[in-house]
C-alpha cells in the first residue's frame, strides 16, 4: 500500500486512520458512530468527547494483553493495533443483552439490593454470575509481565497543564534558579490553543505560531523540564504527587521498555492549570450515538483535522458555542439549526449576526425535547419558544451545558471550592497546601484577564518579571450562561430516559426515585444510584446531578455540596503502582550459605519470613511430605540429624549495662547466671503476653547473645530499640543484628555428641566438660567456632555457629565425618514435629498475642527475684491470673488410630446437633498435631479453658466432616518426660 | 505521602518511617505499687485528640534513631520535630494554626469540601 494511512482493527474490521488519531477520531474518519454498549441496559453508545472525561466509548485492546476499558478518546491508533467493543454479545450490532432495555422500568436505582435477598445460596450460584455476565465493563487483561517503572523528582515549581496558563507560567519562570517540571497529558503542549480557534492572535502572532515560539523558549531553559502524555492522578500531603506516563504513545509497547512510568513528586508550590471540561446536559435519548459535546467537536476539527458530522445541530446554554459556529461556517459546513436556551436579548451580538449571515434556522429560548433513531440519531425534536415540538433531521447533536473547572486535583490537595453564582459551577476559593490555580481551573474563563491573573499570583516567585503580552480572541468572551440542567420530557412512557450518569446507566429518574426513599444526602444518593462511580468519575455529568438534586431538594448546590473527590484522577493500572515490584523482585529472598547442598539433596522449601527454609527432603522421587518427616524424625530419634537454622535471628547485645538490659527485656533471671552459659529465655510485651522466645548466651555481664524466632527477628530488635532509645536511654547499651553473620547448624541426636567429637577432635564433649546450655568458642582452621549445647527436639543436641563464608565447607565435613553414622538432613516439618512430642512451644503457633507464659505453665522461666521486667506487672492483673484462661494442654486420641486436625475446635460434649440453631460451647482449639512415629500415635497440643485442671478427664475434639473424637487431656510432653535423652 | 523531618537525617519521605503512637506516655517508675486502673492507663490508653497531637516516630529504614514529633491530626501536618528528652513544646505554641482544612468543628470526622454558603 502506497497510502500513508495507519491500519488497525475494530471488531474484527480493518480501518484507516492518520498519524497521530485516537482510536475515536479514526472511527469518526470512517463515519463509524456505533463503539460500545452501556453497561446496565446495553444500549447503543457512541464517541461522546474528544479526551480524558470520556464516558461511553470504553474499548478493550486485544493485542495488549487484552488490556480493559480503554478510552478510544485518548488511545492512539498504530499499525496492526486489534480493538474490541465491550459488553456485548454477540455482536455490537445484536446485542443479546439489549433484552436488559426492555425490562429497564424494573431495573430502577435500588434494584438489585431490594430485589436479590433470597433464598439462600441463590445469590452466590445464580443471581451474581447472571448479573455479572451481563452487567459491566471489558474483561479481564491476561496474564503479562509489568514492565512499568517509578522516577522521583523533588523540584521548586510544578506545573500541571501545558495549556495557555501553564505555557505562560512556564515562560515567566524561565530563566531564575527554580527547578520547574511541566506536564502536559496530551502528546503536544497547547490546550485551548490546539482545541479551538478561540485564540485569534498572541502579541499579533498567530496562536499556533506564539505556541511554537514558546516551546522551544521552554526547551532551551535549563531550569524547566516538560513532560508530555502524563496525567496527574494523585495530590497527596506535602505537595507530593504522582503521574502517570505513557511510554508507547502511538505505537505498540516494546518488550523491553517501560510501557508507564509513574512519577512521584514531591514540590514546593504547584501550579494547576489543568483547565475545565465541558459538561453535558439531560434530554430523553441523550445517550444515542451522535451527541457530542460541542466542545470535543470543535477538537476532532482543530486537533485531528476530523468533522464528525456535516451538518450537526447546536444545543447550549452558554456562548462557548459560539467558536464551534464559526469554525463550521469556515469549513463551509452548515449547521442544520442552532438551538439556545437563552433569550436572545442574552445572547451576543457576533452570534446572531453570524446566524443571520448565513441563513442557520435559529431557535432561541428553545431547548432539545429528546432525540430519536434506533441506533444512531435520526430526527432530533426541539420545543420552541412558544413550546411547540417540531422535529428536525439530523445526525449529530452538539450539546454544551457549561463549562466545570477541573476541580478534581484541587480538592484531592483539601482546597476549598465555592460555588459561583456566575459561571454556575465550583470553583477553588482558597488552597489548603501552596496550591495557586491558574486560568479556566480557577473559574477565570476570560483570556484577557490570564496575563494579569499570572502575574499576580505568580509575583511571590524571586527572579520574575511581570509578562506583558496582548492576547486577541476571535468573538466575545462573554460565557452567559443559563442555568438549565434537564429539559422537559414529553414522552411519559415508562422506557423513556434521560440520563445523568451515561457510563453507569443512571437516569435522572433514578435520582428522583432515590430522594423519594429518603436518600436526600448527596453522598447516600451516589451510593444508592451508583450516578458517577463509573471510570470516568462523571467528570462531564457530577455537577449536573447535583444540579437536578438541588432543584428536588429546594436548596441550594452549595447546601447539597459535593461528593468527595478521591485519587485518582483517572484510572491506574496496577501495573504502573506495581513498577518493578513484580514476581520474583516482589520481595527478597533469603538464602542461607548452605542453600546450593540443600537444592542438590531435593530439598523441598518453605517460606519463612523471607527466608528459603527446607521444608523436608526427598529421599526418593515420590517421597511424600509425610513420608519423608516420619522418616527423618524416627532417624533423629534414632541415630543423629542435622537442622540448617541459620535463618534463626540473632541479636547482639553489648555495653556497660547490658545485664541490667537483658533483665528487663526476657522473664528470666540473668544475674547469677554464669559466663558462657546459655538460658531459654521468654520476652514479653508490656501487657504480659508472649512476644518472642529464643536462647540468651551470656559472654559476660557487657555482653550477651540472643536468638530469636526466624521471623521474628526483626521486630525484636526494633522491641529493645524503642525500649533503649525511649524508655532507658540513660542505659549504656547497643544492639546489634548479627543475624547474618553466623550460619547455624542443629545437630541432635542419641549419635550427635559422636559426630561432633570426631569432627572437632580436640574439643572435650563429654557431660561434665560441655553440659546442657553452655556454650564454648573454639578455633577451628583459623576460624572461629561458637558451640552451644542446646536443644529444640528433646536429644542430646548441639547448636554450632560458624562465619557464613567456611559454613559449607563445615557442613560438608559434618557429614563426611559421620558417613558411617548416617546422618540425616531434616527439614522445618520434622523440626516441627520433634520439638511438639516434647510440648515445646512455636511462638505463632501456640502462642497468638493473647498468651501469657503461665498460660503455657512457663512460670519457672519468671525471675521471681526480679523486681521488674516488660510486661511483669501485667501478669499480676485480674483478669490474667483467672482460672478459667486458656491453657496448654497435651491431647491423645483414646482409639490411638485417630488422627486429631491442627485448628480444630476442643469441645466438651460429643453430640454435635444435626441442625446447629445455638452455638456449640467452646473449650479451645488444637495449636499443634501431628503422628509420632516413636510412639505411634497421633499427639496434639491445644489450648483450652481451665486446661490444667482437665488433666486426665475425656473431652471431645471435632473434624472437618461434622464428627467428634473423643480424646484424653495429658500434660503437654510425650516423650521422655524426665529429660533422660536431652541431657545424656 | 507525608514529609517527615527526621532530626538526625533532615526531611524523608513517610514510608522511611513508622509511626510509635503516642509520645510521653511514661513508664511507671514502680510497676508493683501501682494498681490495675493506673498500669492499664499506661499500657493500653491513649489520648485520641483531633488536633495537636505529640506521638513518637521511628527512622525505621534510615538512622533507626526514635524522635517525637507534633501532629494536627486533623490536617495530618507535621508541626515539629524533636529529639528524645528534649522538652516537648507547649500546646499554646499551636494556637493559631488551621484546625482543618475547611475550618470545620473541633469534633466529628472528614473534611468539608465546599464552603458554606
Amino acid at each position: 500500500m502506497t497510502d500513508n494511512k495507519i491500519y488497525f482493527k475494530f471488531d474484527g474490521k480493518r480501518y484507516g486512520g492518520n498519524k497521530g488519531d485516537t482510536i475515536a477520531s479514526a472511527l469518526l474518519r470512517n463515519n463509524v458512530k456505533l463503539v460500545g454498549r452501556s453497561f446496565k441496559y446495553h444500549r447503543p453508545r457512541g464517541i461522546y468527547t474528544c479526551g480524558i472525561e470520556e464516558p461511553n466509548a470504553l474499548v478493550q485492546i486485544i493485542n495488549e494483553h487484552n488490556e480493559p476499558n480503554v478510552r478510544a478518546t485518548v488511545k492512539k491508533i498504530y499499525e496492526g493495533m486489534v480493538v474490541k467493543s465491550q459488553n456485548r454479545w454477540p455482536s455490537l450490532k445484536r446485542d443479546f443483552g439489549s433484552v436488559n432495555n426492555l425490562l429497564s422500568p424494573i431495573f430502577s436505582a435500588g434494584f438489585y439490593y431490594k430485589t436479590f435477598m433470597g433464598p439462600k445460596g441463590f445469590w452466590k450460584n445464580l443471581y451474581e454470575p447472571l448479573i455479572r455476565r451481563t452487567a459491566g465493563l471489558g474483561k479481564p487483561p491476561h496474564e503479562f509481565k509489568s514492565k512499568s517503572t517509578h522516577l522521583h523528582h523533588n523540584v521548586d515549581i510544578l506545573i500541571i497543564g501545558g495549556g495557555l496558563s501553564g505555557l505562560l507560567a512556564a515562560k515567566k519562570l524561565a530563566g531564575t534558579n527554580k527547578d520547574v517540571l511541566l506536564i502536559e497529558r496530551e502528546n503536544e503542549l497547547g490546550g485551548i490553543l490546539k482545541n479551538s480557534n478561540k485564540i485569534k492572535s498572541i502579541n499579533d502572532q498567530e496562536a499556533l505560531e506564539w505556541l511554537e515560539k514558546t516551546e522551544r523558549l521552554l526547551k532551551n531553559s535549563t531550569n524547566i523540564k516538560i513532560l508530555k502524555n502524563t496525567t496527574v492522578t494523585t495530590y497527596n500531603y506535602s505537595n507530593h504527587l504522582t503521574a502517570i506516563e505513557d511510554k508507547s504513545v502511538g505505537a505498540q509497547p516494546e518488550n523491553k521498555k517501560p510501557e508507564l512510568v509513574l512519577h512521584k513528586i514531591r514540590t514546593e508550590n504547584t501550579i494547576l492549570a489543568n483547565g475545565h471540561i465541558e459538561r453535558f446536559l439531560s434530554f430523553r435519548n441523550n445517550d444515542l450515538p451522535g451527541v457530542m459535546l460541542a466542545a470535543s467537536f470543535e477538537k476532532y476539527i482543530q486537533r485531528y483535522d476530523v468533522v464528525p458530522d456535516n451538518n450537526p445541530i447546536i444545543f447550549t446554554n452558554n456562548s462557548s458555542t459560539f467558536s464551534l459556529l464559526q469554525l463550521l461556517i469556515n469549513r463551509n459546513c452548515k449547521p442544520k439549526a442552532y438551538i439556545d436556551v437563552r433569550d436572545v436579548k442574552k445572547i451576543e451580538r457576533e452570534t446572531l449576526n453570524l446566524l443571520e449571515a448565513h441563513n442557520i434556522p435559529f431557535y432561541p429560548k428553545s431547548e432539545v425535547e429528546g432525540c430519536d433513531g434506533n441506533s444512531e440519531i435520526k430526527k432530533i425534536s426541539v420545543r420552541t419558544k412558544k413550546n411547540k415540538i417540531i422535529k428536525i433531521k439530523a445526525s449529530m447533536l452538539c450539546v454544551s451545558g457549561g463549562l466545570n473547572p477541573d476541580i478534581h486535583l484541587f480538592t484531592q490537595s483539601k482546597g476549598l471550592v465555592k460555588w459561583d453564582e456566575k459561571i454556575l459551577t465550583f470553583k477553588p476559593e482558597k488552597s489548603f497546601q501552596n496550591t495557586i490555580t491558574l486560568g479556566s481551573v480557577s473559574g477565570n474563563f476570560i483570556f484577557k484577564n490570564i496575563i494579569e491573573e499570572i502575574n499576580k499570583k505568580l509575583s511571590f516567585i524571586d527572579g520574575t518579571n511581570d509578562i506583558d503580552l496582548k492576547i486577541e480572541v476571535n468573538g466575545s468572551e462573554e460565557f452567559n450562561i443559563k442555568e438549565i440542567w434537564e429539559t422537559k420530557n414529553n414522552n411519559k412512557s415508562l422506557w423513556s430516559k434521560s440520563f445523568i450518569d451515561l457510563q453507569n446507566d443512571v437516569t435522572t429518574k433514578d435520582l428522583t426515585q432515590a430522594i423519594r426513599e429518603g436518600f436526600d444526602r448527596i453522598e447516600h444518593l451516589k451510593r444508592f444510584t451508583t450516578n458517577s462511580m463509573g471510570t470516568d468519575q462523571g467528570k462531564i455529568s457530577s455537577i449536573n446531578a447535583l444540579g437536578i438534586v438541588s432543584k428536588l431538594l429546594r436548596k441550594s448546590v452549595s447546601e447539597v455540596g459535593t461528593t468527595t473527590y478521591r485519587p485518582p484522577y483517572n484510572p491506574v493500572s496496577f501495573s504502573a503502582i506495581a513498577g518493578r515490584s513484580t514476581y520474583e523482585f516482589y520481595d527478597p529472598e533469603r538464602k542461607t550459605p548452605i542453600h546450593p547442598w540443600h537444592i542438590k539433596h531435593n530439598a523441598v522449601f518453605e517460606d519463612v519470613g523471607q527466608w528459603k527454609r527446607p521444608w523436608y527432603y526427598k529421599k526418593y522421587e515420590n517421597e511424600t511430605m509425610n513420608e519423608a518427616v516420619q522418616r527423618e524424625s524416627k532417624h533423629v530419634r534414632e541415630a543423629a540429624g542435622i537442622l540448617d537454622g541459620s535463618t534463626l535471628g540473632k541479636i547482639e547485645i553489648k555495653g556497660k549495662d547490658a545485664l541490667e538490659f537483658v533483665n528487663m527485656m526476657y522473664t528470666n533471671s540473668f544475674t547469677k547466671m554464669r559466663p558462657m552459659s546459655a538460658k531459654y529465655a521468654l520476652m514479653l510485651g508490656e501487657d504480659g503476653m508472649i512476644k518472642d522466645d529464643g536462647i540468651v548466651c551470656k559472654i559476660n555481664d557487657n555482653h550477651f547473645i540472643s536468638t530469636t524466632t526466624s521471623g521474628g527477628a526483626a521486630n525484636v530488635l526494633s522491641h529493645m530499640e524503642e525500649f533503649a532509645q525511649t524508655e532507658w536511654p540513660n542505659l549504656n547499651v547497643y544492639l546489634n543484628s548479627i543475624t547474618e553473620q553466623f550460619a547455624t547448624f542443629n545437630i541432635s541426636g542419641p549419635k550427635s555428641r559422636m559426630i561432633l567429637s570426631r569432627v572437632f577432635n580436640d574439643v572435650d564433649f563429654s557431660n561434665n566438660k560441655f553440659p546442657y546450655m553452655t556454650f564454648k568458642n573454639i578455633n577451628y582452621l583459623n576460624y572461629r567456632v561458637r558451640i552451644l549445647r542446646a536443644s529444640f527436639t528433646g536429644e542430646q543436641g548441639y547448636e554450632i555457629y560458624v562465619p557464613p563464608k567456611y559454613a559449607l565447607t563445615l557442613w560438608e565435613r559434618i557429614f563426611y565425618y559421620s558417613r558411617d553414622i548416617d546422618l540425616v538432613p531434616y527439614g522445618t516439618e520434622t523440626m516441627h514435629l520433634l520439638r511438639a512430642e516434647k510440648g515445646y512451644i512455636i511462638i505463632g503457633q501456640e502462642t497468638d498475642g493473647t498468651v501469657t507464659p503461665l498460660d503455657l505453665n512457663l512460670n519457672w522461666m519468671i525471675g521471681k527475684k526480679k523486681k521488674d521486667f516488660i510486661g511483669k506487672r501485667s501478669l499480676t492483673r485480674s483478669d490474667i491470673i483467672k482460672a478459667d484462661r486458656k491453657q496448654l494442654v497435651g491431647l491423645v486420641p483414646i482409639d490411638k488410630t485417630y488422627g486429631i486436625e491442627e485448628g480444630q475446635h476442643v469441645i466438651e460434649d460429643k453430640n454435635i446437633p444435626s441442625k446447629i440453631d445455638k452455638p456449640i460451647k467452646m473449650l479451645g482449639q488444637v495449636t499443634s498435631s501431628y503422628f509420632s512415629p516413636t510412639l505411634n500415635h497421633s499427639i496434639a497440643m491445644a489450648l483450652i479453658k481451665g486446661g490444667n485442671r482437665k488433666i486426665g478427664s475425656q473431652i471431645y475434639v471435632s473434624t472437618s466432616n461434622m464428627n467428634v473424637i473423643p480424646v484424653e487431656v495429658v500434660k503437654p510432653n510425650f516423650l521422655d518426660p524426665e529429660n533422660k535423652r536431652l541431657l545424656s | 505521602m507525608l514529609l517527615i523531618k527526621c532530626p538526625y537525617c533532615g526531611e524523608r519521605d513517610q514510608s522511611e518511617f513508622t509511626n510509635g503512637g503516642e509520645a510521653h506516655v511514661t513508664r511507671p517508675k514502680n510497676p508493683e505499687q501501682v494498681t490495675d486502673r493506673e498500669w492499664a492507663e499506661y499500657v493500653f490508653i491513649r489520648s485520641n485528640p483531633k488536633g495537636i497531637y505529640y506521638e513518637r516516630w521511628v527512622h525505621s529504614h534510615g538512622c533507626k534513631k526514635w524522635f517525637n514529633a507534633v501532629r494536627n491530626t486533623s490536617t495530618d501536618e507535621i508541626l515539629l520535630t524533636y529529639k528524645i528528652g528534649e522538652t516537648p513544646p507547649l500546646i499554646k505554641k499551636f494556637q493559631n494554626i488551621l484546625k482543618s482544612p475547611s475550618g470545620e468543628p473541633d469534633v466529628g470526622s472528614g473534611n468539608f469540601t465546599v464552603k458554606k454558603p
